[in-house]
């Protein structure tokens, strides 16, 4: 069974405008997946569809055995068991660092506080970044606070991670230390579905590449097929544009 | 105050501050710490109702349902357009009125009436203002604020209390602080329903004492040192309450 | 709870609420504004100038009236004015000053001082490169204020002074505080002659709101135009 399926989502803003066109992608336990497409081609939208931070009006999504679209679903419990990671990291500033990990854990998943600052520390560890645990958002680099919004994901237990362009908004030297974690990560197994144009990733990661243009998945493929031999002319198109500079 | 050779003729007199009042309890000075005392208490009970309500229509102007944001569009739009003046003659005079028989003279025998009226009255007006600066401090907010909240299994109430509430009002501090001040001065139309509440008691020492400008004089100081201990005050709270590294102007 | 509701008693005052006390309620409005706005514009340039002291006292004054309520200044200004009166005149008594001229002075000093707020706003967000290319070309500081700064400053602030002004018609009902027959106040008498307060209560509220609302989203489409032609 997979961690994540989707099946005929479709999805309108209003009557008229179609983002999600009949979009199918099945992501097994253990897989990465990088979805890319140019801006405006719904890939944030489909990923946010995964844990119902947007609607869906037709198709179904099932995550870890639970129908994410149907309407008796428990979406906070379904929520916290999906971590996201934001294109604007998304921290809570009035929280310190130490705060904004331990806030689900306590409100959500009931844990008392002892452990939840266990945990928190632990994850802070992981991603190198203990000595900031009393500090705000606001003090920390752009790289430094993704770091901490991965963190704060991990510290739920999730069963797969949802990353939406997590390194778009970043300054080119903050980056890698940003994939650095993410690619840790995958090694490590963790279902993972990425929305970035960082293909370097995706080469050394990903298992299967998804590609959309115009709110459809024009192309799904291996990894090796999609960097060897994309079999649309968009893809190409696009991958040309994106890997000449 | 002299023009010329010619004085104006108005007789200073500033120990009439320190000479009896005729309500019999004690000096002028005492009437008018008095009033004092009544513009504090009505203000803040009047601020707590206008936190508690305006906070209430503010964020349900914020929530995604279509019939949340009219109903609190038509209660600010309603409390806003009605002179506050208006406002308290229909809590005092009309509202008891048109309430059952036995409720509305219960209320009319209530002992503190024109306090408890004014509170509700000012209280509300004010939750109008209290409710668009609140609604514009949670717009302020990133959207992913919101998203990320729910993205972590927060409920939208929680998501409200712990991320976007906590933010929204350091954000609406400065502008909270002046309807804070306003509400303060709004008390002032309550000595149209007999509160004697400073400008009240100014009035009434004109009226015993014809005195006029030491009455008034002394309460213009009084306001003014209420208003700078009231901005010291919240300015405090304003530095007590920054969030570190955060640029509310950001 | 309505069903010994009078309608009869608004219809046959309809004409002295609206000949006698809406006529005084919208003059007191459209002079105090005219006569605020062109004062507070006065007070804000002084504020904004280099000149000594004077700025000062600007300010203090602007902040001190902020600070009051209207309702003691109301009070305060007409027990003063009979005093300056004399002063100016120099005449030998405290002159009668009428309630009209009274409240129109009131609420003008008064509602400069928040004008000013907004004009010095106004003022502040042109950008210096404009005063600088005033000059540039050759203008006075005169000319560069009333034909390249405040002609820009007013135009940006006209939404924010048609609020204040929606303000300013709410609060002239505080006139009520000197017996005086605005509309509230020939409301209020009516309310009082005929034991009907409900009914003009009631019917005083519905007026006042019709005009704030229907003002304020005027305000609003203009707010829409001016961003658009921006």
């Amino acid at each position: 069974m997979s961690m994540i399926s989707m099946r005929n989502v479709s999805k309108w803003y209003g009557p008229q405008f179609q983002v999600l066109k009949d979009c199918s992608v099945e992501v097994e336990k253990g897989e990465v997946i990088v979805v890319c497409g140019p801006s405006g081609s719904g890939k944030s939208t489909l990923i946010k569809t995964v844990n119902a931070l947007e609607t869906i009006q037709n198709g179904e999504i099932v995550v870890d055995g639970v129908t994410v679209n149907a309407s008796k679903t428990n979406l906070p419990k379904l929520r916290a068991r999906v971590g996201m990671v934001f294109q604007h990291f998304e921290l809570f500033p009035h929280l310190s660092i130490i705060q904004n990990l331990c806030l689900g854990q306590e409100k959500v998943l009931g844990r008392g506080h002892d452990e939840a600052v266990a945990k928190a520390e632990a994850l802070l560890k992981r991603v190198g970044l203990s000595a900031h645990a009393q500090k705000f958002p606001g003090q920390l680099s752009g790289g430094q606070q993704q770091r901490v919004a991965i963190a704060r994901a991990l510290v739920m237990d999730p069963v797969c991670m949802l990353f939406d362009e997590p390194t778009s908004a970043l300054d080119p030297e903050m980056i890698t230390e940003v994939l650095d974690v993410m690619v840790e990560l995958a090694r490590e197994g963790m279902t993972m579905m990425v929305v970035t144009h960082e293909m370097g990733f995706a080469r050394k990661v990903a298992h299967r590449v998804v590609f959309m243009d115009q709110g459809e998945i024009v192309e799904d493929a291996l990894k090796e097929d999609f960097f060897g031999t994309p079999r649309s002319e968009r893809a190409r198109n696009f991958l040309s544009k994106i890997l000449s500079h | 105050m002299a023009a010329g050779s010619r004085g104006v003729n108005y007789h200073w007199n500033w120990g009439i501050l320190l000479e009896p009042s005729p309500d019999g309890q004690g000096t002028y000075l005492d009437m008018l710490l008095g009033g004092l005392r009544w513009t504090i208490v009505t203000a803040l009970c009047a601020w707590v109702v206008a936190l508690v309500f305006g906070s209430a229509i503010g964020v349900l102007r914020t929530l995604q349902s279509r019939t949340a944001q009219w109903v609190a569009g038509a209660y600010v739009e309603l409390f806003r357009n009605i002179p506050l003046l208006v406002q308290l003659f229909l809590w005092f005079f009309v509202v008891p009125e048109l309430l059952p028989r036995e409720w509305g003279i219960w209320i009319k025998q209530l002992r503190y009436g024109a306090f408890y009226t004014a509170v509700v009255a000012i209280g509300l007006y004010m939750s109008s203002r209290v409710a668009t600066q609140v609604s514009a401090g949670i717009s302020a907010l990133p959207k992913g604020q919101r998203m990320a909240g729910t993205a972590i299994g927060l409920t939208p109430a929680q998501t409200y209390r712990y991320i976007l509430l906590p933010m929204a009002y350091r954000i609406v501090l400065p502008p909270l602080t002046s309807e804070f001040l306003n509400t303060i001065k709004n008390t002032s139309v309550a000595l149209t329903i007999g509160l004697m509440e400073l400008t009240g008691a100014a009035r009434s020492m004109q009226e015993f004492s014809f005195q006029v400008f030491e009455a008034f004089t002394a309460a213009t100081v009084i306001y003014l040192l209420l208003n700078a201990i009231v901005t010291f005050g919240m300015r405090a709270l304003e530095r007590r309450l920054a969030v570190p590294g955060f640029n509310a102007a950001r | 709870m309505f069903s010994d509701f009078d309608f009869g008693v608004i219809l046959r005052s309809l004409p002295y609420l609206f000949k006698e006390g809406m006529t005084f309620t919208l003059t007191l409005t459209a002079v105090a504004t005219v006569g605020g706005v062109i004062l507070g514009t006065l007070i804000a340039m002084i504020r904004l100038s280099s000149l000594p002291v004077l700025p000062k006292i600007a300010a203090g004054y602007v902040n001190v009236m902020r600070a009051l309520p209207l309702v003691l200044v109301i009070f305060l200004f007409y027990f003063l004015m009979p005093y300056i009166g004399q002063w100016a005149l120099r005449a030998d008594q405290p002159i009668q000053v009428g309630a009209l001229s009274s409240t129109i002075i009131t609420f003008t000093l008064f509602e400069a001082a928040y004008f000013s707020e907004i004009m010095r706003a106004g003022i502040q967000s042109i950008p210096r490169g404009q005063v600088a290319a005033g000059y540039a070309i050759g203008l006075t500081y005169r000319q560069v204020m009333s034909y390249v700064v405040l002609p820009q400053a007013f135009r940006n602030m006209l939404p924010v002074i048609f609020t204040q002004t929606i303000v300013l018609f709410q609060d002239t009902s505080l006139v009520y505080v000197l017996s005086i027959t605005d509309f509230l106040g020939a409301a209020s008498k009516i309310a009082q002659r005929d034991g009907r307060l409900a009914e003009m209560y009631l019917f005083a509220a519905a007026v006042y709101f019709l005009i704030s609302f229907t003002a304020s989203m005027l305000v609003k489409r203009l707010q829409r135009r001016l961003a658009v032609a921006r």
